[in-house]
């Protein structure tokens, strides 16, 4: 899970592997806001599938790739 | 997660919080008033449920996403500290988690040209940037060091 200059460096970095999926730095931004904003808290409980599920999805992080086991 | 579970890992976060590191097994038993052999098992136990991650070969602690224990290629400068995160996401994680913007220093997999990257108001001040995860969603748990 990295950041790159530009999807021409993804592809150079692949150098022939399978491409998984790509987003913009603002969306995974966001991801992670979501994701671990809760992370610290003190009456944190760990996320359900269903609830982090639901973040991607909200967040438009859809189809196969980003379906949860 | 049972309410023991969920003290000794509260505990544990903080801990690593305050420190600006990793607390050790004896750490936490110090604080806790639990044995180092009690920490040692529990964290076991949060291990399997993905709630953090132990070096393999030591039972340290290796990951209490999205804080990294051991240097990484993301360095974050967040609530006037540095830290490492695991990846890019966790990179962006640890601002949300302490509920502060962050500075990020990496650089590109591919071409080793420094990236930095602030977060204002929960948003990436270089918007030219990509992400890219390349093992699918229902395979991250499989091997969370590689992921």
């Amino acid at each position: 899970m990295n950041l790159f200059r530009s999807e021409e460096h993804i592809q150079r970095w692949l150098g022939g592997r399978d491409p998984g999926a790509t987003i913009t730095v603002t969306k995974i931004c966001e991801l992670a806001y979501a994701w671990w904003g809760d992370r610290l808290s003190a009456d944190w409980q760990p996320h359900t599938r269903g609830q982090n599920q639901a973040i991607l999805d909200t967040l438009g992080l859809v189809g196969e790739f980003w379906r949860l086991p | 997660m049972d309410q023991p579970g969920l003290d000794l890992r509260n505990l544990t976060y903080r801990m690593f919080v305050e420190l600006g590191r990793a607390p050790s097994a004896d750490e936490v038993a110090g604080t806790s008033g639990l044995s180092q052999d009690a920490v040692l098992a529990g964290w076991r136990r949060l291990h399997d449920t993905h709630a953090l991650v132990l070096n393999p070969a030591t039972a340290e602690i290796r990951m209490a996403n999205p804080f990294s224990a051991v240097p990484t290629s993301y360095r974050v400068h967040a609530d006037e500290r540095w830290w490492y995160a695991n990846c890019a996401w966790d990179a962006f994680g640890i601002g949300a988690a302490l509920h502060v913007d962050g500075h990020i220093e990496t650089s590109c997999p591919d071409c080793r040209e420094p990236i930095t990257v602030e977060t204002l108001n929960q948003r990436p001040d270089d918007d030219h940037l990509l992400f890219h995860c390349l093992v699918p969603a229902a395979q991250w748990w499989n091997d969370i060091l590689f992921t």
